[in-house]
């Protein structure tokens, strides 16, 4: 199914960009609700983000890494086409983790105390600033995939 | 007098024989490229498939190239025929046995699209 974008990537990674760039601005607004004490609301706009994340993660960008880059890594890796979704591979899937981890930490007792964190704020801005990160890699590897056909790979 | 008109007569031979030789030659060659199925190669290059559509007889083995810099996959609309991802100078080949129209298109940049027309 062709894409909306105009360029020459398909349906589901145009929807992926806008909802990942609609995703990480969600997130500013997120950590806006916990700044003014709305805890609540805060904890389902990041779970909500989170989750949205994780079935992005399963129906769109897994099946493209593991058929258009896991075959030809590491041997390729030299190529900015495999090196950079490589990396924003690896950072997204460490960020998603880690980003499952806090909501696990702060909206359930399902993790026991010993593996639980303490300083809230720190490790939750850590992950906030590598969302971001991720996002602008995962811009990056769209134009590089699908923007700039005409340069060499 | 003789002998010459058996020099004649053994030249006139040989050259009768070159001719039905060279004719059961070609026959024997124009027949082998009939049975023989016919190769097509497409070129992916720029984002398109050139040549875009192509009329074949049943049989061809029609081979994808790709050229360029970006994976692409060669996929049937009919679920025919499927390519793994092709990178750089890799080839994917596809025998045609049935005659009809067949579309296909890449996945990883569905704009991209071309057609096998088998008679």
């Amino acid at each position: 199914m062709k894409g909306f974008l105009g360029t020459p990537a398909g349906f589901s990674a145009d929807v992926n960009l806008v909802l990942q760039i609609a995703m990480g601005i969600a997130l500013l607004a997120g950590a806006l609700l916990a700044r003014s004490k709305r805890y609540s609301a805060h904890g389902a706009c990041m779970a909500a983000v989170l989750l949205l994340n994780l079935v992005m993660i399963v129906l769109v960008m897994w099946p493209s890494f593991h058929e258009l880059v896991l075959p030809r890594i590491p041997a390729r890796l030299a190529r900015q086409y495999y090196a950079v979704a490589t990396l924003h591979g690896a950072l997204g899937a460490a960020t998603e983790l880690f980003g499952l981890y806090i909501l696990l930490v702060a909206g359930t007792e399902a993790v026991p105390q010993r593996w639980r964190f303490r300083r809230w704020k720190l490790w939750m801005r850590v992950e906030l600033a590598i969302w971001w990160v991720v996002l602008l890699s995962g811009i990056g590897t769209y134009f590089l995939w699908y923007g700039a056909p005409h340069l060499p790979l | 007098m003789k002998g010459y008109v058996l020099r004649i007569g053994a030249f006139a031979a040989l050259l009768a024989i070159g001719a039905v030789s060279a004719t059961v030659r070609a026959n024997y060659f124009a027949r082998a490229a009939e049975n023989q199925p016919a190769a097509i190669s497409i070129t992916i290059d720029n984002f398109s498939f050139t040549p875009k559509e192509i009329t074949v007889s049943k049989g061809t083995k029609v081979t994808w190239i790709n050229h360029d810099d970006v994976p692409h996959t060669v996929v049937s609309t009919d679920k025919k025929f499927k390519s793994n991802a092709l990178d750089t100078d890799d080839k994917f080949s596809f025998t045609f046995s049935d005659s009809g129209a067949y579309r296909y298109f890449c996945s990883v940049h569905p704009v991209m699209t071309g057609k096998v027309i088998v008679r």
